[in-house]
């Protein structure tokens, strides 16, 4: 009988809080691309007789996430010290949490692999504090080889949230929507950039597998994972490693291994011969933080729409593929930004797939955020209403975008020096228009009432005339009639 | 109950603090006779005793998310031991690329 | 009189008054210290300098009629843990042996606003482990009363400079009893306030949850002005309490203790008390009750059993968390090495004594995988009982007498060679900490041999105003602390 092996998997994400100082100090926390050992104080660089004192913010940005993530909050909570030592760590402890996080009991729905809806558990949400960034001399940056190692302390203390989940997770898949999910939301509250790459996102996998006999493997603890596509081949490397091991009746060892990206394996890391023995006890610097009962309603208005709770809005509000509203609500921005546009006049489908491909388009390919977009919303949903009601064909919509885009004008300008007016020409104006056409040609006027006019050619002629002097914005049944009408006078 | 060299020289590991084969042994000493006071200690009733006191106390204070300079950083690196330019310099790290 | 020999209150009361400059005690204090250094060596350092500027900022502010501050004018020694911005503070420790602080602990910004001098900074077992003052870089103090005795520790050098004239005020820290300790051996006042009432910020941290710094002096009156400039609130601090301090020196004109208890601990007889010891408690007792007081017997046993086993469970386990920062890398003392490992192991070797290693290593353990349960949760548990005995005491009594320690100044050298045997000095003092509570060291004279003679009242948590009346009471009784002489040879 082929033996089947199921992976169990759980996720601990570090999400670095986007507030302007540190947990515990108020140096700034924007480290990135700053001089090294600039964001510094006394206490962050872990110098002798230093106290930390808690961020307000961070509290407000841990409980705020916690709750969008329905977890428990703990109204009496505390830190503990985590202590090891390495240069990166000044203090050579970490303050972290350990048996009173402030949050815990949390849970999060993903979709399964099978479509179905899949709740995930969330054990718990806890504070504590980054490290420093050490920087190696070799020059290709690998450890090996280096003499010495530099030391920069700008991130020591920046704020970090750890989120660990239950080992609910049933595939790399799973894995990486919930990473996904947690992603989008971090976002949508605007506690984190959520950003993997620069590393104010960092997912830690542990994973074991179960044989269809009923062995368990050990299991693992996999880091180093620095994208989403990482985290997904990093899982599915591991599930055949550890399915090949114990199919083989070999055991897994318990241990960190590293996924190197570039060779696509995950590799142990040098186990310590001491293991990790980090002798927690509660951080005597900081008294319990308390928080009043009533601490979580002060904050509920500031949560925003859930992205889950957008998108169920969305089906029931919008006439939209799935598709479509996954896309639009990835981002509470964008999402926004389409339902102005709806709100300005255009239709939901139109403004759904102009927001889809030409606002996004022009986003990514000019790199540039939302925040930096030329278009007023206001101007696209004018523009896409002219399109619906036909006054614009897409082609000439998409030159105006454009026009909108590069250049600071007005719509109003931009379609006047296009030679398209809003609204069309009528009334009173294509009156005026064609008057002056059948004042300043009175020999054609004459060979239409006398009847010469063979085939309608002299009245084409002024119909022509007409069109052209409207830039093609006046009817031309209208034109005709008018013209008629001016000659029986 | 003896403690023995070898308990107190993972001891002395762990807390990154070198010790030669006379203070190993001096130190188990100690130790024996430290922890006679220790042990005495698990005679005592602590039945339903909570270690942690978190009722009817202070709690720790917030700070306002307000960012202030130090101004002081050149400072701190030329107290650095070993530094180069805006970094702390140390030793290469051996074998510790666990710790990425 | 000289002027080194005024209190620091009447120091204030001068100054203002213009009776004398501020230079001019400073002088007179720097010349007192620099006479007896060689053999007391109760200093680490000396900050001239700095402190003529201060002295000389005050005699400006007197002379344009300005607020000099509370302590205008006061030379002072801070103990070396201490940070001075810009001056050695180096916890009498080879490892911080010539570090500069980049920055001021509060206590020292707080004394200094109020004009106070700081002439240097004052010796002491390294980074606060110890109970005699021996076990410091900078070789032992001397007890001004003998030299051939200890000052008792670790504030060793800050009693001792307070006994022999150096300085009417010096600051101490106090863990398991460095101040109250050396204040009785040195035959001066000294104060350990109750634990959040002042700000740790800036002392550097031997065991985070019993630290407290306090003052020494030879008056009460300065030990109420000295505690009211300390304990301000400091939002530095975590552990430093938000409630409103009373005016402390209106405790001070208390003259009778009609209507209040003092507890007498049943447990005592069971120790071995030094004659002298148990004569100067008696005569505490004696003075107390005359001034209306009611004598209760209350009891304290766990406390008096197991106080010592929790707390070398408990301040060594801190310390080894807190003294791991001492690493080579950013600042201190640090060993050329080729690897990370190398550099910890050799700096840490070098950098720190024994004392200091032993109780690294028991700390280390106690937190240890698979030990943490025995010994730190059950030592915290402890605490908790020690805690609740106390409540129960001063829910009977106002305050609580206790000898500071067994004997008077052992002699230099008697106990280095057994550790246990030197922790067991501070059994008295070292369950006040574990209670955070507030303790006052008061000289009841001397011995036959010369010997000053301290008893410990201990307060209830928040309960210094007591501690100050009563101190005073035994003030008018046993007098104000004297002045060592010249350092006298037994």
């Amino acid at each position: 009988m082929k033996e089947e092996f199921t992976p169990v998997i759980g996720l601990e994400i570090h999400v670095q809080l986007n507030t302007k100082t540190k947990l515990f100090c108020s140096c700034s926390t924007d480290y990135i691309g700053a001089v090294p050992n600039t964001n510094v104080c006394p206490l962050c660089l872990g110098l002798p007789g230093t106290l930390p004192v808690l961020n307000a913010r961070v509290v407000e940005a841990a409980v705020r996430t916690s709750l969008a993530l329905n977890c428990t909050i703990n109204h009496i909570t505390r830190f503990h010290r985590k202590n090891y030592f390495y240069p990166d760590l000044p203090k050579a402890y970490q303050i972290s949490q350990y048996d009173l996080p402030i949050a815990e009991h949390g849970s999060i729905e993903i979709a399964g692999d099978d479509g179905s809806v899949r709740k995930i558990g969330i054990t718990r949400l806890h504070l504590e504090e980054d490290a420093g960034k050490l920087v190696h001399s070799a020059q290709d940056g690998r450890l090996s080889g280096s003499r010495y190692s530099f030391v920069d302390y700008n991130r020591a203390g920046v704020p970090l949230a750890e989120i660990v989940s239950d080992p609910d997770l049933k595939s790399p898949a799973e894995a990486r929507k919930y990473a996904t999910r947690l992603r989008q939301l971090v976002r949508y509250l605007g506690v984190s950039d959520g950003d993997m790459e620069n590393g104010s996102l960092r997912v830690d996998a542990n994973i074991s597998v179960k044989c269809s006999d009923g062995r368990w493997g050990n299991r693992t603890e996999i880091k180093n994972m620095n994208s989403l596509r990482a985290l997904e081949r990093g899982l599915e490397y591991e599930i055949k490693r550890q399915s090949r091991l114990l199919a083989r009746q070999e055991e897994v060892v318990m241990e960190t291994r590293h996924w190197d990206d570039s060779k696509g394996i995950t590799a142990s890391s040098r186990s310590k011969e001491e293991a990790h023995d980090y002798r927690y006890f509660p951080e005597p610097d900081l008294p319990p933080l308390i928080l009043p009962d009533d601490y979580e309603d002060g904050l509920k208005s500031d949560i925003p729409e859930l992205p889950w709770d957008k998108e169920k809005r969305f089906k029931e509000q919008y006439d939209l593929s799935d598709d479509d509203i996954l896309t639009l609500t990835e981002n509470a921005g964008i999402a926004s930004f389409f339902e102005e546009c709806v709100k300005a006049g255009g239709s939901a489908r139109r403004s759904a797939n102009w927001v889809r491909t030409e606002v996004l388009r022009f986003l990514h390919e000019n790199k540039i955020s939302l925040e930096e977009f030329p278009v007023k919303v206001s101007d696209l949903a004018e523009v896409i209403g002219m399109i619906d009601s036909k006054k614009l064909s897409n082609t000439a919509a998409k030159q105006v975008f454009e026009a909108l885009a590069a250049t600071d004008k007005s719509l109003g300008k931009i379609l006047e020096q296009s030679g398209i007016q809003t609204g069309g020409i009528g009334g009173e104006d294509l009156r005026a228009i064609v008057l002056k056409i059948v004042e300043d040609n009175p020999e054609i006027i004459d060979t239409i009432k006398s009847g010469k006019d063979k085939k309608d050619k002299k009245l084409k002629f002024l119909q022509g005339l007409v069109m052209r002097e409207t830039r093609g914005q006046a009817d031309p049944g209208e034109v005709v009639q008018l013209i008629h009408s001016m000659i029986e006078q | 109950m003896a403690i023995s060299e070898e308990v107190v020289k993972r001891v002395a590991m762990l807390a990154r603090l070198e010790i030669d084969e006379t203070e190993a042994s001096s130190m188990a000493q100690h130790f024996d006779g430290i922890l006679e006071h220790f042990n005495r200690l698990q005679e005592l009733d602590l039945e339903g005793i909570n270690p942690f006191v978190m009722e009817g106390i202070e709690g720790t204070p917030l700070r306002e998310d307000e960012v202030r300079p130090w101004g002081n950083r050149d400072e701190a690196l030329r107290q650095a031991p070993d530094s180069d330019g805006d970094f702390f310099r140390v030793p290469s790290i051996l074998g510790e690329e666990d710790k990425i | 009189m000289k002027l080194y020999e005024l209190s620091a209150s009447e120091i204030v009361r001068g100054i203002r008054n213009k009776d004398f400059s501020a230079v001019e005690v400073l002088r007179s204090s720097l010349d007192r210290a620099g006479s007896l250094e060689k053999d007391l060596n109760a200093m680490t350092a000396f900050s001239s300098e700095e402190a003529m500027v201060q002295a000389a900022s005050v005699d400006e502010a007197i002379a344009r009629n300005e607020e000099p501050g509370m302590l205008a004018g006061v030379p002072v020694l801070v103990k070396d843990n201490m940070c001075t911005k810009g001056i050695n503070t180096s916890c009498a420790s080879n490892i911080l042996k010539d570090w500069k602080p980049p920055y001021n602990a509060t206590v020292v910004d707080l004394i200094e606003n109020e004009g106070a001098s700081i002439i240097g900074k004052a010796n002491m077992d390294e980074f606060a482990m110890g109970s005699s003052c021996e076990h410091s870089a900078f070789g032992p103090a001397h007890n001004p009363w003998d030299t051939d005795r200890v000052t008792g520790g670790s504030s060793g050098g800050s009693a001792a400079g307070v006994a022999a004239g150096y300085v009417p005020l010096s600051l101490g820290s106090d863990t398991g009893g460095s101040i109250r300790l050396p204040a009785g051996f040195c035959g001066t006042f000294g104060l350990k306030p109750t634990y959040g009432m002042v700000s740790r910020y800036g002392l550097i941290a031997f065991a985070s949850s019993l630290d407290q710094i306090g003052p020494f002096a030879r008056t009460m009156e300065d030990i109420a002005l000295s505690l009211q400039v300390l304990s301000a609130i400091d939002p530095k601090d975590s552990t430093c309490s938000r409630r409103q301090r009373p005016v402390f020196n209106s405790a001070l004109q208390r003259e009778s203790l009609k209507g209040r208890k003092v507890g007498l601990v049943k447990e005592f007889s069971e120790y071995d008390l030094s004659p002298d010891i148990q004569g100067a408690v008696n005569k505490t007792l004696r003075t107390l009750e005359d001034a209306g007081a009611e004598i209760v017997e209350v009891s304290l046993p766990v406390t008096m059993t197991s106080g010592l086993g929790a707390y070398y469970i408990l301040a060594p386990a801190e310390a080894s968390s807190n003294l791991a920062r001492y690493d080579g890398v950013k600042y201190g003392h640090s060993e050329p090495s080729d690897d990370l490992l190398n550099l910890y192991l050799k700096t840490r070797k070098a950098g720190f004594g024994d004392e200091v290693k032993r109780r690294i290593l028991t700390g280390t353990y106690v937190l240890s995988s698979g030990y943490y349960d025995a010994y730190y949760l059950t030592a915290q548990k402890v605490r908790q009982v020690i805690t609740r005995e106390f409540n129960a005491a001063f829910a009977q009594v106002d305050s609580i007498i206790m000898p500071d320690s067994p004997a008077p100044a052992f002699r230099i050298g008697e106990l280095i060679d057994d550790p246990i045997q030197m922790y067991m000095i501070d059994v008295f003092t070292l369950p006040v900490n574990l209670a955070g509570l507030p303790g006052l060291s008061v000289n009841t004279g001397f011995s036959s041999q010369g010997l000053p003679l301290g008893v410990q009242l201990v307060g209830p948590k928040w309960g210094e105003m007591q501690l100050l009346s009563q101190g005073s009471i035994l003030e008018k009784e046993f007098g104000s602390a004297k002045i060592a002489d010249g350092g006298e040879k037994r």
